[in-house]
């Protein structure tokens, strides 16, 4: 996603938290807690994987669907597959924390 | 004092990824100070994601060196399976976050007066600091080992001059020579290090020199994925590489440079090429700075890397005594990330980081066999234990190890990506 399109993005979330739209969240600290959890959490991830869209050895995660990237965090902490970083880094998060990062990946855009 | 023109916040921090909607922005005007001391993995790390992830800092990155070279993946320059040039990274892309990139030595840190004074006579005040200055070699461990010795006897355990020289040393080296690797206690940079050297040194002379032999003379008695080492010497290198533990050896107390001669409790060893790698402690800034104790380490709070011993001060990478983690590039860059996020909730009000630190490390064992760990680390208020940790078990199979050669091929683009790009 361009820069230009990303920083339209948190503008347009930021004035809708101002304006009290996401009414479920009740304070600015709450707010903004969601994405910088979900950028915390991102950063995890790109150590490894590229969060431009780019891919390396490792698939590009971004822009993906949130329920698609849950379930196979949720493959990975059963152990499935032969991916024993994904299998650590699937275990050290808790579900919140998996859903919070795969909301947050999924609204970075894909492929370009 | 001397004003430093912070850049401009880049667009690239949005494309990224790596930007983040904070309420703090309108605090921006007199934006909190934080100073970054070393451009390796750690200080680098921190500084770009300080930058790019909160907006209300303004990051300087004090670095004398120009491009930077990572030690990590350097023994494939010494198998001949890498360049250098493809190990080394410049800085352009940590201004386009919004860094401002100092190239100077950091000579001195004020802690009183929080103002880091620099090599061209300048100062830099700040509201924290983050020290990354790396590791220093205890040279007055090994009699006669010395800066001066590291020109005949290079340690090439900071990349870059130290490498290329052990390189031509090794391709001059007549086929039948002896290639001495003395490794050194813990803790130390990069614990499969030596091992990893072994091996990809061995698969030079298995294609170059054919008859020569590797003797390893080790201070210590085991070793990091000592298993999946011995396997790979002996199915790769048979009867090319030798280890000789510390109960074996004794200790090397000397080193006589014109005879390229190691000197232990109980024997000489003499070699046609010797490579030293030293005991070692924190980069001599952080001794300087007070941050280290007795250990020659620096003590740190587990959840945020501040100094125990400096307040306001944090401390990364090899440097920091962090616990139960290595003192890898990978750890490096997981603590310099929470501790950016801790020092940007300090100085802005964010909600603070969860503590999630990890290590990974592949370590390649010939052109076609790699092996990897990764760990989980628990940190809590006092120290930072192992949580999970995964080791590529001895009986992989060789399509699988040929698979994680070229995983980490990809991880080592990726992740310089995260560090410097």
């Amino acid at each position: 996603m361009p820069a230009d399109a990303m920083a339209a993005r948190f503008k347009a979330i930021a004035w809708l938290l101002a304006a009290g739209v996401l009414l479920h969240i009740p304070s600015p600290a709450a707010a903004t807690s969601q994405p910088e959890q979900g950028a915390q959490l991102a950063a995890i991830c790109a150590a490894c994987h590229r969060l431009d869209g780019k891919t390396s050895s490792a698939p590009s995660i971004v822009g993906r669907k949130p329920a698609k990237l849950a379930a196979d965090m949720a493959a990975f902490r059963s152990g499935k597959g032969e991916n024993q970083i994904m299998h650590a880094v699937a275990l050290s998060l808790s579900d919140d924390e998996t859903a919070t990062l795969a909301r947050y990946l999924a609204g970075l855009g894909g492929e370009p | 004092m001397t004003a430093i023109t912070r850049r401009r916040f880049g667009a690239l921090a949005g494309a990224t990824g790596l930007t983040v909607l904070s309420p703090y922005v309108a605090r921006s005007q007199g934006k909190p100070r934080v100073v970054v001391i070393g451009g390796g993995v750690a200080g680098a790390t921190a500084a770009k994601y300080m930058a790019a992830s909160a907006r209300g800092l303004a990051v300087t990155l004090i670095e004398p060196k120009r491009r930077y070279t990572t030690c990590f993946f350097s023994n494939l320059y010494l198998g001949g399976l890498r360049s250098l040039a493809s190990l080394t990274h410049a800085y352009d892309a940590l201004a386009r976050h919004g860094v401002d990139v100092v190239h100077q030595t950091a000579a001195a840190v004020d802690p009183a007066h929080k103002v880091v004074h620099l090599g061209n006579g300048a100062q830099l005040a700040y509201d924290r600091l983050v020290v990354a200055p790396g590791i220093s070699f205890d040279f007055g461990a090994i009699e006669g080992y010395d800066a001066a010795a590291t020109q005949i006897m290079p340690h090439a355990w900071q990349a870059g001059a130290q490498t290329r020289l052990l390189r031509r040393q090794l391709a001059s080296m007549d086929d039948g020579g002896v290639f001495v690797i003395v490794a050194p206690p813990n803790p130390f940079r990069c614990p499969p290090g030596p091992y990893e050297r072994a091996c990809l040194v061995a698969y030079y002379f298995k294609q170059f020199k054919p008859r020569s032999k590797i003797l390893i003379l080790d201070a210590k008695d085991h070793f990091f994925e000592q298993d999946l080492f011995e396997d790979a010497w002996r199915r790769h290198y048979p009867g090319m590489v030798e280890w000789l533990p510390g109960q074996f050896v004794g200790n090397v107390k000397a080193v006589d440079v014109k005879t390229r001669a190691v000197v232990t409790d109980g024997d000489i060893y003499k070699g046609a090429v010797v490579n030293v790698i030293p005991p070692q402690k924190a980069g001599w800034l952080a001794l300087k700075a007070g941050l280290a104790d007795a250990s020659g380490w620096c003590p740190v709070h587990p959840l945020t890397f501040e100094s125990t011993l400096q307040p306001n001060i944090h401390v990364l990478g090899d440097a920091a005594s962090a616990g139960a983690m290595p003192k890898s590039a990978f750890a490096a860059n997981s603590q310099a990330k929470l501790c950016a996020f801790a020092i940007a909730a300090a100085l802005t009000g964010a909600p603070p980081p969860a503590p999630h630190l990890f290590n990974t490390c592949f370590t390649i064992l010939g052109p076609d066999d790699a092996v990897s760990d990764a760990i989980v680390f628990k940190a809590d208020a006092d120290t930072i234990k192992i949580g999970d940790i995964f080791i590529s078990p001895l009986d992989e199979s060789a399509e699988i190890r040929r698979r994680t050669m070229q995983q980490a091929d990809g991880w080592y683009d990726a992740f310089t990506h995260d560090v410097f790009g």
